[in-house]
């Protein structure tokens, strides 16, 4: 590749379709980035919270919580972020309180789409700068997502959103975040998928999309859960040997697709018997770290 | 307990993304035509090659495609595109040929009809309506959007009406500036309000506010026929006729969602059918050898066996009596018409056995 290695950038957005892992491999590649020697932070932007179960630490709530040395988690309301930027531009806290809760602003943020998109990466930009308040400095955001339907629109939101709004900050963020998100030095996308029709149909969609828009495939593809290699004439006759085997092939018919659609770095994981949880994603961290090109002592 | 068209001619199927609703609605529709009831399925994001199977690819987008099948009755595929809907919407209830001009050229109905947020749930609930009214089906069967809160689709009606009815919208309506581009109230209050377009203005730009108004207003008209269908549609969906078949996906840690989804409908008032969980790992039974001698794909197997057996059994726990049915996760996912229809048997076994 071209650019700097997956762990040299400091802002991974991780996209994928509902379920494929995009929470596990957020937290693996958090862990792999960490014992690199970066200070890394799993920004989750999803009601529902998971890090703290797969990074074992305490909830966010909102807030910034440490899980291990130089790797944090929080979970950022997009909606909290949108109202951050209200007090820092109206700055008499009372005033921006009836901004905010004033029906007229939240017709404002709920009836412009991708919003709280922007609002959401502007924040992530913040901490990459050292200036978010109450946070750590880190040198590295990884952002995990909520399935949207189409990962794409994660990455379109800052444009479409400049190019409506226009003026005023809010308009000047979404241009400093696409102009950000667009420059493959500082960011990268790594798209989560499983090797099966449907995920890998939208994977194909956003690799296209991707190379339309910014010109360049995801970072990192990382096509999660897939069944053991079938051993062929060693198999073991079991009952399930024929689901296994056939599970295996439309694995391997899926990953050819991958292939075939040339992203940056595959990343072929296992699919594991384990619960959610740190050991499974200590176990995903070992087999992402080949693909992070890191090192483990490398500080880039 | 199967599913009684002449009881339930709509059938809403529902659950978190991922877990088959898509597939299982396919089945479900060749399952209603095979008893030979003209049954209509609306889906939303279709694999390719399920799309192909259908035959609503790309070319067939927002129409109504005949699905070849050998069955006694007529399936039909229907797959929603938010923006062709609501361009149609338009067409229909502007009162007239300047309002409805004024829309399709508003800059921002161009790049955000399809994306603005509950767009597509509401549309998939305009074209609900649309075809439950035509009454060309005995049955139709409802997918619902890929997202993660599906359930949000069923409150698009309320919602819609919401926004239309709120102060938000009342005053985005106004008319806000006046002939030469400033805010009206400004002008009026002088001094005190420039301040107050000046902050306006630092916080969200005025551009952007007139262009948002511009585009709410462009709406006013049309904001009638909408109020009365949504509530036609959200009378439609408590109805007795229609039923919620709620999917599932295996083991332990998918019951939190699951039962989230089952409550959420009770206590809207829905209609609240058989939960089918999904793509369950078969059991091993017995022994066997000790996990470390068996050979990696089959101690995984075992341990998803497990998995998913104790999600099951939690989950019919935790339902209370509720029918709960199982599907095994199949070798392949099913995309041509004949594995739809083999699976809308196996569905109807399982059914039938509650
Ligand atoms: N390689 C794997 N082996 C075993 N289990 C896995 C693996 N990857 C993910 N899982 C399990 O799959 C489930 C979904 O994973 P996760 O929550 O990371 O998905 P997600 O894409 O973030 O989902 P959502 O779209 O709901 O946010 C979790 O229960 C997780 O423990
Ligand atoms: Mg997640």
């Amino acid at each position: 590749m071209s650019s700097a290695p997956l762990a040299a950038k400091s802002l991974l957005v991780v996209t994928g379709k509902g379920g494929v892992g995009k929470s596990v491999i957020a937290a693996a590649l958090a862990r792999v980035l960490a014992d690199a020697g970066r200070r890394v932070l799993v920004l989750e932007s999803d009601p529902r919270e998971s890090q703290h179960v797969l990074l074992g630490c305490e909830p966010s709530g909102g807030g910034v919580v440490t899980a291990a040395p130089g790797l944090f988690v929080q979970n950022v309301d997009p909606y909290a972020a949108i109202e951050e930027r209200v007090r820092e531009q109206v700055k008499v806290a009372a005033l921006s309180r009836r901004i905010c809760r004033s029906e007229a602003f939240r017709t404002f943020v709920a009836g412009a789409p991708g919003l709280s998109d922007v609002a959401v990466l502007g924040h992530a930009l913040r901490l990459v700068a050292g200036a978010a308040r109450g946070a750590p400095r880190v040198d590295t955001v990884i952002l995990d997502a909520p399935a949207t339907g189409h990962g794409v629109s994660l990455l379109e939101a800052p444009a479409l959103v400049a190019d409506v709004v226009g003026g005023g900050p809010f308009g000047e963020l979404a241009r400093d975040v696409a102009e950000y998100v667009a420059d493959e030095e500082r960011a990268a996308l790594v798209a989560v998928t499983t090797a099966e029709e449907m995920p890998v149909d939208e994977l194909l969609e956003l690799c296209a999309a991707l190379r339309a828009g910014v010109g360049r495939p995801p970072a990192l593809v990382a096509v999660n859960a897939l069944y053991p290699p079938w051993p062929g004439d060693d198999a073991p006759p079991g009952p399930h040997a024929e689901l296994w085997r056939r599970r295996r092939a439309v694995n391997d018919r899926e990953l050819a697709r991958v292939r075939r659609a040339r992203p940056g770095v595959i990343a072929e994981l296992p699919l594991l018997a384990l619960a959610r949880g740190p050991a499974l994603v200590a176990a995903l961290a070992e087999a992402l770290r080949p693909h992070a090109g890191g090192g483990r002592e490398g500080r880039d | 307990m199967p599913l009684d068209v002449a009881r339930h001619p709509l059938v809403v199927v529902v659950g978190s993304g991922g877990v088959g609703k898509t597939t299982l609605a396919a089945a479900l529709g060749t399952l209603s035509a095979a008893d030979g009831h003209d049954t209509l399925v609306m889906t939303f994001d279709p694999s390719h090659r399920l799309k192909d199977a259908l035959g609503v690819g790309d070319a067939a987008r927002d129409a109504v495609a005949r699905v070849p099948l050998a069955a006694a009755g007529r399936l039909d595929a229907s797959l929603l595109d938010a923006k062709s809907t609501f361009d149609r919407l338009v067409a229909r209830y502007a009162p007239d040929e300047e309002s409805r001009r004024r829309i399709l050229e508003n800059r921002y109905y161009d790049r955000l009809a399809g994306r603005l947020s509950g767009v597509l749930e509401y549309m998939a609930v305009e074209r609900l309506f649309e075809v439950t009214r035509s009454g060309g089906y005995a049955r139709v069967v409802l997918d619902t959007p890929p997202t993660r809160q599906a359930l949000d689709f069923l409150e698009a009606p309320e919602r819609i009406t919401g926004f239309i009815e709120s102060e938000g919208v009342r005053i985005a309506t106004r008319d806000w500036f006046d002939a030469s581009g400033r805010l009206k109230a400004a002008t009026r209050l002088g001094a005190v309000g420039r301040g107050i377009e000046a902050w306006l203005d630092r916080i969200v730009g005025l551009d952007f506010l007139r262009e948002m108004a511009e585009f709410f207003q462009a709406f006013g008209p049309l904001y009638d026929g909408f109020r009365e269908r949504a509530h036609e549609v959200r009378r439609l969906l408590r109805d007795e006729g229609t039923l919620f078949v709620l999917v599932a996906g295996p083991g332990e840690e998918a019951t939190a969602d699951t039962l989230y989804f089952a409550r959420r409908l009770l206590e809207a008032g829905h209609r609240l059918g058989p939960v089918i969980v999904n793509r369950v790992h078969p059991q091993s039974g017995g022994r066997g050898r000790a996990r470390e001698e068996q050979p990696p794909g089959a101690a995984l197997l075992h341990w998803l066996g497990e998995r998913d057996a104790r999600g099951v059994t939690d989950l019919r726990r935790l339902l209370a009596g509720r029918p709960l049915a199982t599907l095994p996760l199949l070798a392949a996912e099913p995309s041509g018409c004949d594995e739809l229809a083999a699976l809308g048997r196996l569905l109807r076994s399982r059914l039938t056995a509650l």
